[in-house]
């Protein structure tokens, strides 16, 4: 417990990220009865089983010091293949085609930022792009169904009173991701690739290694956001779920992950996806139109940009006062030794 | 010294290649172009004939104008924006407010330059704004996703999530459908901007400024061209671009939605991906500082022959997304192949 809040007062935008999540969890508890209730934490547990995962996915690349563009994408390719496939050959075997694909996306991504050494937003617009097309072609430019409603009934039944298979799943695969980021190897050379590129490479850690896991991890997360999507709801279209980018940028920032790469967590998107549904969830109840929850969350994500900015300026400059204090002193310093060298 | 006598007396053949290998780019995309356009002659109908072209100038200008204005943001190395769609959606409806409207004063109803005046500033303000926080040392993805968020909610807002209507007989028709020597408002719009820009980013001081800041950031913050004027500066420009696109787009539709530029505009899916596209596909770096916006323009063109032509082999929006696809993943990879080592990149 001590160690966890020394960890919490030490990381100053995963202690603004627990914040700002409590605070909007207050707004939404006090303003609204029945927030706090079990029906409204199952749904909101729903909702992190899918923005969780996206969260995660961008979480995992921009540690790795990139930011992967097509994960809407990526999620609508793997959702249209799950869909299509369920019917003739069975929930299991379509996730595991449609998951494999996916990672095998991810990968490729990785691979080629790693091989050209290119920035991942540039090679990410295009697979943006590319796997949007692709995915309209395998939906054939209409909207998949599934004709048996059981996977989608079982995937929702309520398990332990807060949770479904999806979201317990999820939550399994969080756990397994912060292991995997935490005490392995390769997680913690994707730590080092974001943090510092050029010293990790020069202290002998090949950067085609972590990259092409990070980016395999992002595409399996995304395909799996998207595989709940389109079990859940039994449908998938390939030009749906590009909402999923700023809701999982949002997730992720939130969560305290720093856009030089290199900083944040697995906790740190949790944090940050629950912040991103307490919101959804909350404006659920006034009943607004679409729009308006995008504009608040995109809000939400400019807070968080302001505040990081401003901690990372006022750093850059507490650094630079107190190495001109240090300066000073040295000035001072030799000063007297030479006045009193005068003096004798 | 010796290096020069060393050139000369390089065979001819390696000279070539030494030409073609500075020039990769332009040229692959040059004998893309030769390609498509002498398969277009023997295998499509229709295609070879006057309208067809004008249609295809008129495609390639509504994404080309916004794209050299991100021309000018990736040049000086701020990647590029994603609020493009939304700026010039909310520019869109501003336009079509004065227009049907007048912003709520009966007088100003239909007023073409109040409209246009209002639009440019509503521009104007989001590209400060943006640049602003940019400047400050925002990433500009991220920055521009939470704009673009913004954008859009604000002109939903604002309008209602409605269709604004403004009826036929207005100020706007030269601009939206009408034409000038045989050629639409808007193509001359397109090659106007495009040759400004060139001579702009060529021959004038701020031009160069653009290439600096973008090819070398320390090397321009220790001359004292700071990115942060710059950043809003460029991205002050490519928002009025967007606005500009937004007023012709609306005065020729005669009226406004606040999603009118999102999905399946035009042909492949999404108005913000399709310009920044064609800044890649003209072969511009990415990282800022190579480039130019004559690439931009034949980006421009380039995409709008290949989507022309495959509408007129009957394809569906399908394959037509995966062929814009494949285009900017092939000018990426062989731009980063060749760019490899060389100063252009990072």
């Amino acid at each position: 417990m001590e160690n966890f809040l020394k960890k919490i007062t030490k990381d100053v935008d995963l202690s603004f990220a627990i914040l700002l999540s409590f605070c909007v969890y207050v707004f939404f508890a006090i303003n609204i009865e029945v927030f706090f209730s079990h029906n409204i934490s199952f749904a909101i547990l729903e909702r992190f089983a899918v923005l969780g995962l996206v969260g995660l996915a961008l979480t995992i690349c921009i540690i790795a010091g990139e930011i992967d563009l097509s994960i809407g994408s990526n999620a609508a390719l793997c959702a249209v293949i799950v869909v299509k496939l369920t019917d003739p050959l069975g929930a299991p075997l379509a996730m595991i085609i449609g998951l494999s694909v996916s990672t095998l996306i991810g990968a490729t991504q990785g691979f080629v930022i790693a091989f050209i050494r290119i920035r991942a937003i540039v090679i990410t617009v295009g697979t943006l792009m590319l796997l949007r097309g692709v995915a309209l072609l395998i939906a054939e430019e209409k909207t998949v169904m599934l004709t048996d409603f059981r996977v989608p009934d079982f995937i929702t039944t309520k398990v332990l009173m807060y949770f479904s298979p999806a979201s317990l799943t999820v939550i399994f695969i969080f756990i397994c991701v912060g292991i995997f980021m935490r005490y392995t190897k390769y997680g913690r050379e994707i730590y080092a690739i974001g943090g510092a590129r050029k010293e990790a490479l020069t202290a002998g850690i090949p950067l085609r290694r972590p990259m092409i896991i990070a980016f395999a991890l992002s595409g399996f997360c995304a395909g799996f956001a998207g595989t709940v999507i389109g079990l859940k709801s039994g449908t998938a279209q390939g030009l749906g779920l590009q909402y999923l980018l700023l809701a999982g940028t949002v997730a992720a920032f939130v969560g305290g992950v720093s856009i030089l790469g290199g900083k944040g967590g697995v906790l740190g998107a949790a944090i940050g996806a629950l912040t991103v549904n307490f919101l959804n969830t909350g404006l659920v109840f006034y009943a607004l139109q679409v729009h308006f929850v995008q504009l608040f969350t995109s809000v939400l994500l400019v807070i968080v940009i302001v505040f990081q900015t401003m901690s990372r300026v006022f750093d850059s400059r507490q650094a630079r006062k107190s190495l001109l204090a240090t300066i000073d002193e040295r000035k001072t310093s030799l000063l007297e030794k030479k006045r009193s060298a005068l003096g004798r | 010294m010796s290096a020069i006598i060393e050139n000369n007396q390089l065979p001819f053949s390696t000279k070539f290649l030494q030409f073609y290998k500075d020039r990769t780019l332009l040229a692959i995309l040059l004998s893309l172009f030769a390609v498509m356009f002498i398969y277009g002659i023997f295998f499509t109908e229709n295609y070879l004939t006057i309208t067809n072209f004008k249609a295809i100038i008129r495609d390639a200008a509504l994404y080309g104008i916004m794209a050299i204005g991100l021309t000018f943001v990736t040049l000086s190395g701020n990647f590029f924006l994603l609020s493009l769609k939304e700026t010039a959606s909310i520019c869109g409806v501003t336009f079509a407010m004065g227009m049907a409207t007048g912003f709520g004063s009966p007088d100003l109803a239909g007023n073409f330059l109040v409209s246009l005046l209002a639009a440019l500033a509503v521009g104007v303000v989001s590209g400060v704004i943006q640049g602003y926080f940019v400047g400050m040392g925002g990433n500009p993805i991220v920055v521009t996703l939470g704009g673009a968020g913004i954008l859009y909610g604000i002109g939903a807002w604002w309008s209602d999530n409605l269709v604004i209507n403004f009826t036929r007989p207005h100020d706007a028709e030269w601009l939206g459908t009408g034409s000038f020597l045989g050629l639409p408002s808007i193509t001359w719009s397109f090659i106007l901007i495009a040759i400004a820009a060139e001579i702009v980013l060529r021959h004038t001081n701020f031009g160069r400024k653009v290439y600096l800041v973008g090819a070398n950031k320390a090397a321009g913050k220790a001359t004292g061209h700071e990115n942060f004027s710059m950043a809003i500066i460029v991205f002050t420009i490519c928002s009025v671009c967007c606005a500009f696109v937004a007023v012709a787009f609306v005065a020729q539709m005669d009226s406004a939605q606040s999603n009118y530029f999102s999905a399946e505009f035009g042909s492949s899916g999404d108005m913000t991906i399709l310009v920044i596209a064609t800044v890649m596909v003209g072969g511009n770096s990415i990282m800022g500082g190579y480039g130019s916006t004559l690439r931009t323009s034949l980006g421009a063109i380039f995409i709008a022959m290949v989507d022309n032509m495959m509408v007129l082999q009957g394809f569906n929006s399908g394959p037509r997304i995966v062929g814009v696809g494949l285009m900017i993943v092939f000018s990426i990879i062989v731009f980063g192949l060749f760019a490899k080592g060389s100063r252009a990149q990072e």
